[in-house]
C-alpha cells in the first residue's frame, strides 16, 4: 500500500507539454536535485539553446552550470568526459546530430572505453543530447539519423524518445545512471508531439520497449519521429482489417529483445521502420536478431523500410523518409509471402 | 613468379600507381622520411621526391580535408591514416564532405580520393589501435569500402580504387602484413565489384573478408575432416556488397555463417544476415549464424585478445551448429 502511495503523487498533476518543454523540465528537476549536474554546449546558456531546450537554465543556475562553449564538438565532449570521470554529471548538447562527427573520436575512443580501460575505476556518466532526423527542410547537414554508429560501439547506451512523457522520464533515468548515453531527440516532433506530462519527478526505465498498440497480424517496430508516422499508419491498416502491433523501442541499445520477440512470435511478421540509410542501419541488426532467435515462428522474412542509401536530400526529403506507401508495400509483402 | 608478402605487395601497388599516374600522390603521417608506420611506403620518398610523397602534421582531419580539396582540384590523392581508430578524428571530413559532395553539387564535383588505413587486432595493440571499424564506414552512402585479404588483392586493389571516380577506403589488416604468396611479375588490377569464392563447397557458406579470411579457410579444412564441405566467400568489397554471389552460394548450401572481426551489434554481419534472410528465406535450413568480436574494447593481454576475436574453433562451432546432424 505504501509503495503505491509513493508512486502515485507524481502522476497526480500533469501539464500539456511538447518534447522541448519535457526535456527542459527534466533538466530543471535534476539540476535542482543534484548540484553535480550541468549543461554545456553551443548557445545552451544565455540563448537557451537553438531549439530552446535549455531555456531558463542559465538564469536559474548561472554560468557555471549552463555553460556556453566555443564551436568545437570535440572540445565540448572532451571537456564533458573530463568532468564526468572526476565526479560531475555533465549533459552536453550537440546542436544537431549531424555535427556529432567531429566529436566521434572522443565518444568512441574515450567515453565508451573509460570504464573498461580503467578496470571499473572511472565510470563516465555523460549524457549527450542531440536532435536528429529529417523533415525540417534542413538538407544533409541538419537531417541525418546516425544512431547505428553508436549502437555499434560497446560501452554506450542509445536512447531515443518519441513522446514528451518518455522524453522527460527517460532523460531523468539517464541522468541517474553511470554510463555514457547518447540521447537522440526527434527534432521534427519537438513541438508537434504534445501530451500530458506529470509536472513532478518520475522515471521511465531505460532498456524497455513499449507496445503502444496491440495487434495480431504484423509487428511494426519504430522509434523517435518515425513512431508517430508508424502509429498513424497502423490506424489506416485497421480500416483494411489488418491488425498491426506497434512497438516504440525508446531505448535503442541495449535493445529490449524480450518485448520484440514476444510480439513477433505472436504475429509471425515484422516490419522495421527507420529514417537512416538502409545498409548497416539499426534495422539490419534488428532483422538479424529476430531471424536468429525466432526463425521458425516467422511467416515471412522481416522487412525493412528505411531511408535510401544516399546522402540525405534537401528537396526530396519526403521521398527519402519512409512513406505510408512504402510501409504498406512492406506489410503486404509479409502478409502475402 | 615473385615471392612477396602483403606489405611488399601494398608497396608495389603504391609505387606502381605513383609512377604510372602523375596526378597521384601519397600523404599522411610518417609516410615519407620514416617510410610509413607499417613500412609500406619505405623508399618511395627517396625515389619519387617530396612532392609525391608528403609527410603531414599529426591532424587526421586536416590531411584528409586537404586530400578532399586536392581531389576536387583534379589530383588523385592517396591518403594514409595510421590506423582505423585514428580515422575517427577525420570522420566528419570523410562522411560529411568526401562522401556527400557529388550528391550535394548535383554531380558537378567528384572526389576521387583513396584513403588507406590499417585495421584489425592480433598484435597486442590494445583498445585504441586494434579495432575493425570498416562496418561503420559501410553504413555511409557515397563511399566504396575495400578489404584486401590476399597478397594479390593487396597489390592490385589500389589501382582499381584510384581509377574510381568516388572516394574509396581501403582497409589493410594488421595481422596480414607478413602473409606471403607467389605472384606473377607485374601489378594487375583487381576486380573490386565482385566477391570471390576462395573455396568451393556444398554444405555451408562461410562469408568473410580481410583478416578473418585465413582463419575461415583454416576452419573449412577442419570441417572437411568431419565431412562438412564449406564454401568460403571473400567479400573484398564491403560497400557495395556483392549480394548476388552471397545469395547464390546460400541457395546452394542452404546455410550460412558470417565471420566479421567487427563488434557484432550493428555490424556488417547484421546487414549480410538481414539480406540473406530477406532474399533466401525459404532456401535456408537454419538461421544464419554470426561470429564476431566480443563487445569489449580489444584487450591488451594476449589470451584475452585471442578470446575476444573470431578464431578457427569458434567458426567451426558455428558452422557445425547450422549443419546440425544433417551431414
Amino acid at each position: 500500500m505504501q509503495a503505491v502511495q509513493q508512486k502515485a503523487p507524481p502522476m497526480a498533476q500533469t501539464q500539456t507539454m511538447n518534447i522541448i518543454q519535457a526535456v527542459n523540465d527534466a533538466l530543471k528537476i535534476q539540476m535542482r536535485k543534484d548540484p553535480r549536474v550541468l549543461v554545456m554546449g553551443e548557445d545552451v546558456g544565455k540563448f537557451g539553446g537553438v531549439f530552446r531546450a535549455t531555456q531558463g537554465l542559465y538564469q536559474e543556475f548561472g554560468p557555471n552550470r549552463a555553460i556556453d562553449t566555443p564551436l568545437s564538438e570535440g572540445g565540448i565532449i572532451g571537456t564533458a568526459i573530463g568532468m564526468a570521470i572526476y565526479g560531475l554529471r555533465p549533459v552536453a548538447e550537440i546542436q544537431f546530430a549531424d555535427y556529432i562527427f567531429p566529436a566521434f573520436d572522443q565518444l568512441v575512443n574515450e567515453a565508451a572505453k573509460y570504464r573498461y580501460r580503467s578496470g571499473g575505476q572511472y565510470p563516465c556518466p555523460l549524457i549527450v543530447r542531440t536532435p536528429y532526423g529529417g523533415g525540417i527542410r534542413g538538407g544533409h547537414y541538419h537531417s541525418q539519423s546516425p544512431e547505428a554508429y553508436f549502437i555499434h560501439t560497446p560501452g554506450l547506451k542509445v536512447v531515443c524518445p518519441a513522446t514528451p512523457y518518455d522524453a522527460k522520464g527517460l532523460l531523468l533515468a539517464a541522468m541517474r545512471q553511470d554510463d555514457p548515453v547518447i540521447f537522440f531527440e526527434p527534432k521534427r516532433m519537438y513541438r508537434a508531439a504534445k501530451g500530458e506530462v506529470p509536472t513532478g519527478d518520475y522515471e521511465v526505465p531505460l532498456e524497455q520497449a513499449k507496445v503502444t498498440r496491440e495487434g495480431k497480424h504484423v509487428t511494426l517496430i519504430a522509434w523517435g519521429a518515425m513512431w508517430h508516422t508508424v502509429s498513424e499508419f497502423a490506424e489506416t491498416l485497421a480500416k483494411d482489417g489488418i491488425s498491426a502491433e506497434v512497438l516504440d523501442l525508446r531505448t535503442l541499445w541495449p535493445v529490449d529483445l524480450t518485448t520484440i520477440l514476444k510480439s513477433v512470435e505472436k504475429t509471425g511478421r515484422a516490419v522495421i521502420v527507420h529514417e537512416a540509410p538502409r545498409t548497416c542501419g539499426f534495422g539490419a541488426e534488428l532483422s538479424a536478431l529476430i531471424h536468429e532467435r525466432a526463425m521458425l515462428k516467422l511467416e515471412a522474412p522481416v522487412q525493412r523500410v528505411t531511408g535510401f542509401d544516399t546522402p540525405f536530400p534537401y528537396s526530396l526529403e519526403h521521398d527519402y523518409m519512409p512513406s505510408v506507401s512504402r510501409m504498406r508495400a512492406a506489410v503486404d509483402r509479409t502478409l502475402n509471402y | 613468379m615473385t615471392k612477396l608478402n602483403y606489405r611488399e605487395a601494398l608497396r608495389d601497388g603504391l609505387r606502381d600507381a605513383l609512377v604510372r599516374e602523375p596526378r597521384a600522390f601519397l600523404m599522411g603521417l610518417d609516410v615519407g622520411r620514416y617510410g610509413g608506420t607499417y613500412a609500406v611506403s619505405r623508399g618511395l620518398l627517396e625515389e619519387l621526391g617530396p612532392e609525391r610523397v608528403r609527410d603531414t602534421p599529426l591532424s587526421e582531419s586536416a590531411f584528409v580535408g586537404a586530400g578532399i580539396g586536392a581531389a576536387i582540384g583534379g589530383l588523385l590523392p592517396i591518403v594514409e591514416i595510421m590506423t582505423v581508430n585514428f580515422s575517427l578524428l577525420a570522420l566528419d571530413q570523410i562522411m560529411n564532405n568526401a562522401a556527400t559532395l557529388r550528391h550535394m553539387t548535383g554531380g558537378q564535383l567528384a572526389v576521387p580520393l583513396v584513403i588507406r588505413m590499417t585495421t584489425g587486432a592480433g598484435r597486442q595493440l590494445a583498445a585504441q589501435h586494434s579495432h575493425s571499424l570498416e562496418g561503420w564506414y559501410a553504413h555511409i552512402p557515397g563511399l566504396r569500402i575495400l578489404a584486401p585479404a590476399t597478397v594479390e588483392d593487396a597489390r592490385g586493389m589500389l589501382w582499381t580504387a584510384l581509377m574510381d571516380p568516388d572516394p574509396v577506403l581501403i582497409f589493410e589488416h594488421a595481422a596480414l602484413f607478413g602473409l606471403e604468396a607467389e605472384l606473377e611479375g607485374a601489378v594487375t588490377p583487381v576486380d573490386i565489384d565482385h566477391a570471390k569464392i576462395r573455396r568451393a563447397g556444398k554444405h555451408v557458406s562461410l562469408v568473410t573478408y580481410g583478416g578473418t579470411l585465413h582463419k575461415t579457410l583454416a576452419a573449412a579444412e577442419t570441417l572437411a575432416k568431419d565431412g562438412i564441405d564449406a564454401e568460403v566467400i571473400d567479400l573484398r568489397s564491403l560497400r557495395p556488397l556483392d549480394t548476388e554471389t552471397i545469395i547464390a552460394s546460400v541457395k546452394k548450401t542452404r546455410r550460412a555463417v558470417i565471420i566479421d572481426e567487427g563488434w557484432r551489434s550493428g555490424s556488417l554481419s547484421a546487414e549480410i544476415s538481414a539480406r540473406v534472410m530477406e532474399q533466401a528465406f525459404y532456401d535456408l535450413d537454419a538461421p544464419v549464424e554470426r561470429v564476431c568480436t566480443a563487445e569489449v574494447p580489444i584487450p591488451y593481454a594476449k589470451q584475452l585478445e585471442e578470446a575476444a576475436l573470431p578464431q578457427p574453433e569458434t567458426i567451426v562451432q558455428a558452422a557445425r551448429k547450422t549443419v546440425g546432424t544433417h551431414v
